[in-house]
């Protein structure tokens, strides 16, 4: 809908005056947040300082060596493929889902539900089946004569990417078909009047129309990624680790929680500052529903 | 706020808090978990009326936050040997009580005051002959990729095992292991690190040896006992078989610390030891326990291979935990 | 044009193919888990050797699979609940609040859904301790609901900033409470955003495995934990089997709903 377009803060004062600020809404949620997230994250986050010595020794051990860079690097080269990946392949998708006759949209979309519903780790472990040199996909393609060694499809940047991008799929594309769905089609009936193309169509007003959504998904997957575990330590090697790895073997393996919260408090800075710098270039209203 | 309160309340009351009268034992999970329930859990039961809860998995993560907030909800654990002997002198262990425990009786390369061993196993190098050629025999051959090419799975998490498999494969005498030459050792896990594919569980490394994703590898004896019974034709070379033992621990500040006594006391007798040692594959800590079995099962065992064994050192690794650990990980991240 | 199915001409069939092969991309390991957990082989091997249905009958057999599920089933209901009341109270907050910091709140409540779950999952588990929140049905819907809490927010925000607030201020200038208003008015035109809180939370819940392993005890742990440590130590074709069972009543469900649907219509 166009409405969206007007900025929040430049509506008329609600008639209800019973909306003073809005922060009364806010505060249950707030509670529940500080009480249980903000305090025992803090007081982990703490140990950085903390732990073994007082001071930054942790963060100077782990900005200091090479390899936790490129485990720093590689999160952030995985978690870019897969948004980008999820996306490319989800804006299609949720695009024919919103416009598609219903019968075959309920199909796609019962898909997407039910592997959503399927349990994240039975998902993981059939895809590594799959994907492994005796598994199903390289013996069929050898059998079909395609390939004559097995692809290593597994154990590698390949197969995190596969894993991870499948989880990521519905998320993109459920919310990016409501998004969709909300544009009104005589705005592109006017473009085609107007003599556009469909692709230019696509490119001038379909797309631009579509973008905050795009890229609200696009962050929520970007972030989900960042510190995502289970799936890269089943698919990936060990030289494709990331960083949500490293701390659960910093907490649970190596008990060294001083390593563990500094690499985990990177981890939130930098987040929390690619958060605030999309809200500076596409402020609040146009992030969609970040 | 009322509708949150009375939420909260109605959550709260459907808490299910553990009762006094038991405690609370916590494992891996799985079959060799199972196995302890029914040889040491259901006899102390029977014995003293304490019902023992089964938790797991093991998390060392878990033990010490419990003890820093001094609510330890577990009272014995099965952890590695090399933790036992590292954590107890941190403070994360309770002593044990050697009067409720019969230490003479146990064997004495897996007692510290802190912790008795729970089993012990080998690492044993796994083939799967309908997969392989040929079969590696020794550590040198696993480590060979000319003579036996394809992947090979190794232990993923750093513990006692794969650094020695690597110097044993270098030619480095058993005698001369410790102190380990860590930088012998990587230069050759070098060698063969792009046909290495790790194993984090017990499950995956079946899996892998199964599945033929990984036709030979280094396993843990009790795993490729298991497989073998399931059908699949493994072969195991028990050349340098490289043993390291579970323990047994008691957290600091665990609530129920004298059933916690009496239960490893029960654990580590010689039929409770015997008994697990048939269901599992793994040896008993207990020198009592091989003459409680069946002779043909005991030959499966890693006790009876006591000629080709390399025993790692839980001292030495208990001292370099951290540091190689740190190491380990950096080297396959690399 | 773009947005009608039949005016998109040549790009039509491209488009369906493509969708197609998604669809089937996201079909894949499902099929796949189905078709293990009837196979004989114990190792997740493929083709397996033989068909069976032994799987089914040791899943029966055990009742913490039962028990699991249905803790799981429980606490993401009862998840569900909170994460969209509390969500939907926060979306008017923070989309139409007009106070100072509103965006550094959202980032607040969007943090959970950024920090990698373990290093919440130790926090809350050394805190939880504590409070003896562990091993308990609150300590998992506590755990769960802020991790839920984010996507129930974005959902209903996104909803919330598409729907006209003149809307609701013509409902009140018909006389209409600022209440009845909301409730009449709004809450049914952001109903596509609540449906998606809700489904995003159960399913954050329901599928939840890191916090869950701290939080559980032995008296109470959750189906995602069980798979968990079975995968770990047997790596049985039960999960196959309990996987299964799963996607049959997801899609039983959506059946029934459909139905409802066609019964309903306008």
């Amino acid at each position: 809908m166009p409405a969206v377009a007007v900025p929040v803060s430049s509506r008329p004062a609600p008639l209800g005056a019973a909306e003073p600020s809005g922060f009364a809404y806010v505060v249950p949620a707030l509670l529940l947040v500080i009480v249980f997230f903000v305090f025992p994250v803090a007081a982990l986050l703490l140990r950085s300082v903390t732990e073994p010595a007082p001071g930054l020794g942790n963060y100077a051990e782990l900005f200091g060596s090479t390899t936790y860079l490129r485990i720093f690097l590689n999160t952030f080269l995985v978690s870019g493929l897969v948004t980008l990946i999820s996306v490319t392949a989800g804006f299609p998708v949720a695009w024919m889902l919103a416009i598609m006759p219903r019968r075959l949209g309920r199909i796609v979309f019962a898909i997407l539900i039910l592997s959503m519903w399927t349990n994240l780790l039975a998902r993981t472990y059939a895809w590594m089946v799959l994907l492994q040199r005796t598994g199903v996909i390289n013996k069929t393609l050898m059998a079909m004569g395609v390939i004559d060694k097995p692809l290593e499809l597994v154990n590698n940047l390949t197969g995190v990417t596969i894993g991870m991008t499948y989880i990521m799929l519905p998320f993109v594309i459920l919310p990016l078909t409501g998004v969709i769905r909300a544009i009104d089609p005589a705005i592109l009936q006017a473009a085609a009047l107007c003599g556009a193309t469909r692709a230019q169509a696509l490119r001038r007003v379909l797309l631009p129309l579509a973008l905050p959504g795009i890229l609200s998904g696009a962050l929520m997957v970007f972030v989900m990624s960042l510190g995502y575990f289970v799936t890269p330590a089943l698919l990936g090697g060990t030289a494709n680790m990331m960083l949500a790895e490293l701390i659960a073997q910093f907490v649970q393996s190596l008990v060294n929680w001083g390593m563990g919260a500094a690499a985990a408090f990177a981890l939130l800075v930098v987040t929390l500052g690619l958060y605030a710098l999309q809200l500076r270039f596409f402020g609040p209203g146009r992030a969609g529903g970040l | 706020m009322r509708l949150r309160t009375t939420l909260a309340s109605l959550l709260v009351s459907a808490a299910l808090p553990v009762s006094a009268a038991d405690m609370v034992f916590t494992s891996w999970g799985g079959t060799t978990q199972d196995a302890q329930t029914q040889a040491w859990a259901e006899p102390f039961t029977a014995e003293t009326g304490v019902d023992v809860l089964q938790d797991g998995p093991t998390d060392y993560g878990k033990i010490k936050a419990m003890v820093e907030s001094g609510s330890v909800s577990w009272d014995v654990v099965d952890v590695e040997g090399d933790y036992a002997a590292q954590a107890g002198p941190a403070g994360l262990l309770e002593p044990l009580d050697f009067m409720v425990i019969d230490r003479s009786k146990l064997d004495p390369r897996f007692v510290t005051d802190y912790s008795v061993g729970s089993f012990y196993y080998a690492f044993v190098i796994g083939c799967n002959r309908d997969a392989a050629d040929d079969c590696p025999k020794t550590w040198a051959d696993l480590f060979d990729t000319e003579k036996f090419p394809g992947k090979r799975a190794f232990y993923k998490w750093s513990a006692p095992g794969v650094i020695e498999a690597a110097l044993l494969a270098d030619g480095v005498a058993p005698a001369d292991l410790y102190p380990l030459d860590l930088d012998r050792a990587f230069a050759k896990l070098d060698t063969i690190k792009d046909d290495i594919i790790w194993w984090s569980s017990g499950a995956q490394s079946q899996q892998l040896l199964a599945s033929a994703e990984t036709p030979f590898g280094s396993f843990w004896n009790g795993r490729l006992t298991a497989l073998a019974e399931s059908g699949v034709t493994v072969e195991t070379s028990w050349d340098q078989n490289i043993t390291a033992a579970d323990s047994l621990v008691v957290p600091k500040g665990a609530k129920n610390k004298a059933e916690a006594m009496k239960f490893i006391a029960l654990a580590t007798s010689a039929k409770p030891q015997a008994e697990l040692a048939a269901a599992t594959g793994y040896a008993p800590i207990n020198l009592d326990a091989p003459s409680e079995m069946d002779p043909k099962v005991r030959a499966t065992l890693p006790d009876a291979q006591d000629a080709a064994q390399v025993n790692a050192d839980m001292e030495y690794w208990a001292a370099h935990r951290d540091e190689i650990g740190t190491r380990w990980y950096a080297w396959q991240a690399e | 044009m773009l947005l009608n199915f039949d005016g998109l001409g040549a790009w039509k069939w491209p488009l369906v193919i493509f969708t197609a092969l998604v669809s089937l991309f996201l079909l894949l390991p499902i099929l796949f888990i189905v078709a293990l957990s009837f196979g004989s082989s114990q190792w997740l091997i493929f083709p397996p050797p033989g068909w069976t249905t032994k799987w089914y009958v040791e899943l029966f057999a055990d009742p913490r699979w039962i028990e699991a599920a249905w803790t799981s089933l429980r606490i993401g209901l009862v998840v569900t609940v909170l994460s969209v009341l509390l969500g939907l109270l926060a979306s008017f907050g923070l989309v139409r609040g007009r106070f100072r910091g509103a965006e550094t709140l959202r980032a607040l409540f969007l943090t959970p859904m950024i920090l990698p779950v373990v290093v919440f999952a130790v926090a809350l588990y050394a805190f939880a301790l504590r409070l003896g929140l562990n091993g308990t049905f609150a300590g998992f819907v506590l755990a769960h609901t802020i991790v839920a809490l984010p996507f129930s927010i974005i959902a209903i925000s996104g909803a919330l900033q598409g729907f006209d607030q003149a809307i609701e201020d013509a409902a009140v200038l018909c006389g209409a409470t600022p209440l009845e208003a909301k409730l009449r008015v709004t809450l049914p035109a952001i109903s596509h955003g609540l449906f998606a809180a809700a489904i995003f939370s159960f399913l954050m819940s329901w599928d939840e495995v890191v916090l869950a392993i701290f939080m559980s005890s032995p008296t109470l742990q959750t189906l995602p934990v069980k798979i968990w440590t079975t995968l770990r130590q047997d790596l049985t074709p039960v999960i196959a089997a309990a996987s299964t069972l799963l996607v049959a009543l997801t899609l039983i469900l959506m059946l029934l709903a459909a139905l409802f649907r066609k019964g309903d219509a306008r």
